[in-house]
């Protein structure tokens, strides 16, 4: 019960920050003019500002957030690694070989979409290479293998990355670098529905690995002798973790540290039970990601600061005061 | 990537500077690879501007090859490249703009709001500011800009600004952008004027190599067909790296040491920047050249002689009366 309600509020806290990322901008607005612009009522250029920049912008961040969370959730809890992180396993990098390329082909291609396609088709085959590694070491799926192959793999990628713009024209140069920057700054409705239902399935298949999981990360030998399917729980963890993290890095490039420390928030605040531990996740990582895009967009505004920038900045001191608490 | 990094980005005035710019900022690995090429092959394709007025719409095909159709001259014009702001101001459209960029500065601009950065403003201040036309940076790659803001419904046009051409080119659009092409076509003439003048002084007279400075860490110079060579060549000067392939070649100090140039041009930005004069002085490399021992370096503002726009000019008498000392204020 206890868990439900610390759920509910955060839930609340999410409702609250999508407000907020709604009511914030570059643009100062008056609340009134807001409520109307959601209605679509009033100025035409407020309810295009609200409806069409802000609205989707939010809400993308709010997914993306979510996905980061519980996909570094589930990777710590996988590898037995507390510097797990979303983008451990290479799937970046392999998102970032797709997006450079197809910045590279340009032209025609290279319209807002393409890349972000070719980004997820190049973090899913990121994917599928480490497991090729990893497995080619042995019948059973060794996490340790696991993350030597992704480690050496990400940096075959940034290899290729950085080969890439070592010959890439400045108009190349300039996209990729802001790519990988990362920004919810191309959100659209559409772009979100598609992230929407490619995520909630997804996560729904995590949540319903949170007891395996709670297992996984005590132990394996202790998880099968309890009779836990390990070798399928681990698969489908690992594809599903990556297949999130994939849709996110497509959707708005690299966005560091919220998948590396919102789950280890929710430990230190409220105890590793993965049943838990999963949704607070997405909800924390999901206002987090919104009300710190709210202040890259604020801060300086009309700069845009890169919303990792802000991640971090906010971030690094929270979880030092977190760790601090702890151990006091 | 810092922010650092981004507003370097940003402070340099063409793109493809600001890539040399943003890449010798970023202290970190990434960038000291980046640096390692710079950029391969300039882009072909140019668009003549093909305009044609009728009555009342405007009609013309951007730098990117985007067609853009205007009902009426754009009087609410939010620009997004430095040198199109200069541009517009030298036509007499300052009253046309409503929005500038932050690297937009001086008396003339100060008063108006700013959009954030040049490749990546802020969307909602752009739109909040009602625009009828916004004058962003021409890229082969990206056109998310234009769709950004067609999902807006406000119209884009992009400008490529690399070489005199270009300039002469978007003098020309944005004269036809705002109804005032005859002001356009006299600011075209009298610089094509003042060019050919320049050029004529330094006729049958010994062209000195000069090596331009983009960038000193790693070494980065303008290659061929970049306005700045261009302007060298006008005001009397052999670009050092002429042959270069690349529009914005990175070149080894051991090769500038080699070819030991006559003049060095050092652009100035901020006082005690990595490219001042106090600074490679005393630098390794720099140090041996025979025109840093014998003096013979010229200063220009950055802003001046980064800016393909209408000051361009101005930035070649400076260079010309810098080579050519004898010619000065002729």
């Amino acid at each position: 019960v206890r868990a439900i309600l610390r759920l509910a509020l955060l839930a609340a806290v999410l409702v609250a920050a999508l407000l907020v990322g709604i009511r914030v901008g570059a643009v100062r607005l008056p609340v009134l003019a807001i409520l109307d612009a959601v209605r679509g009522i009033g100025d035409p250029t407020t309810v295009a500002i609200v409806q069409r920049i802000r609205g989707p912008r939010t809400v993308l961040a709010a997914l993306v957030g979510g996905s980061l969370a519980a996909s570094g959730a589930a990777f710590q809890a996988l590898l037995r690694n507390p510097l797990a992180e979303p983008y451990i396993l290479g799937v970046a990098g392999g998102a970032a070989v797709g997006a450079v390329s197809a910045v590279a082909l340009g032209g025609f291609l290279a319209a807002a979409a393409p890349v972000a396609v070719a980004a997820f088709a190049g973090a899913i085959a990121a994917v599928l290479l480490v497991f090729r590694i990893a497995s080619a070491a042995g019948r059973a799926l060794d996490t340790r293998i696991l993350l030597l192959a992704g480690v050496v793999a990400g940096s075959f990628f940034n290899a290729v990355v950085l080969l890439f713009l070592t010959f890439a024209d400045a108009d190349s140069f300039r996209s990729a670098l802001f790519w990988m920057m990362g920004s919810f700054a191309g959100a659209t409705w559409r772009g979100d529905a598609v992230m929407a239902i490619g995520a909630a399935p997804a996560l729904l298949v995590l949540f319903a690995l949170a007891r395996p999981l709670n297992l996984l990360a005590v132990g394996e030998d202790t998880a099968a002798y309890l009779g836990t399917p390990v070798e399928r729980t681990k698969m489908l963890a690992y594809g599903v973790a990556s297949l999130l993290t994939a849709a996110a890095v497509a959707a708005s490039g690299v966005i560091g540290f919220v998948g590396l420390v919102v789950p280890h928030a929710v430990r230190m605040m409220w105890g590793s039970d993965h049943r838990f531990l999963l949704p607070a996740s997405v909800l924390l990582g999901a206002s987090f990601l919104v009300l710190a895009d709210a202040l890259a967009r604020t801060a300086a505004a009309p700069t845009e600061l890169p919303v990792g920038v802000v991640t971090a900045f906010v971030g690094v001191p929270f979880f030092v005061w977190l760790l601090r608490r702890r151990t006091a | 990537l810092s922010t650092y990094a981004r507003r370097a980005t940003h402070s340099a005035a063409s793109p493809a500077l600001a890539h040399r710019a943003r890449a010798g900022r970023v202290a970190c690995v990434l960038a000291s690879a980046l640096l390692a090429a710079g950029c391969a092959g300039r882009d072909a394709a140019r668009t003549e501007a093909s305009s044609s007025v009728t009555s009342t719409t405007i009609a013309l095909v951007d730098d990117a090859h985007q067609p853009l159709r205007l009902q009426a001259p754009a009087r609410r014009i939010v620009s997004l490249i430095p040198s199109a702001t200069e541009t517009l101001m030298a036509i007499g459209a300052r009253d046309r703009l409503v929005g500038r960029t932050d690297f937009d500065t001086g008396p003339a601009v100060d008063s108006l709001p700013s959009v954030g950065g040049g490749l990546d403003p802020s969307l909602e201040a752009i739109a909040a500011l009602k625009p009828d036309l916004v004058l962003g940076w021409k890229s082969a790659t990206d056109h998310t800009m234009h769709e950004r803001l067609a999902a807006l419904g406000i119209p884009f046009y992009a400008v490529r600004a690399e070489d005199t051409t270009d300039v002469y080119r978007t003098i020309r659009s944005l004269g036809v952008l705002t109804a005032r092409t005859p002001a356009a076509d006299s600011l075209a003439h009298s610089l094509r004027t003042e060019l050919a003048a320049l050029h004529a002084s330094v006729q049958g007279r010994p062209a000195p190599s000069v090596f331009f400075l983009v960038w000193n860490d790693p070494p980065m110079t303008a290659g061929p067909d970049t306005f700045i060579s261009q302007l060298l060549g006008v005001a009397g000067g052999a670009n050092l790296f002429g042959d270069q392939a690349q529009p914005w070649p990175n070149v080894a100090m051991e090769e500038i040491l080699r070819r030991d140039p006559d003049w060095l041009v050092l652009p100035q930005g901020e006082k005690g920047g990595a490219n001042s004069v106090e600074r490679l002085r005393t630098a390794t490399g720099w140090r041996e050249l025979r025109a840093m021992k014998s003096g013979h370096i010229i200063t220009l503002p950055s802003d001046l002689v980064n800016r393909p726009g209408p000051h361009m000019a101005e930035a070649a008498r400076r260079l010309r009366d810098g080579l050519h000392p004898e010619l000065a204020g002729r």
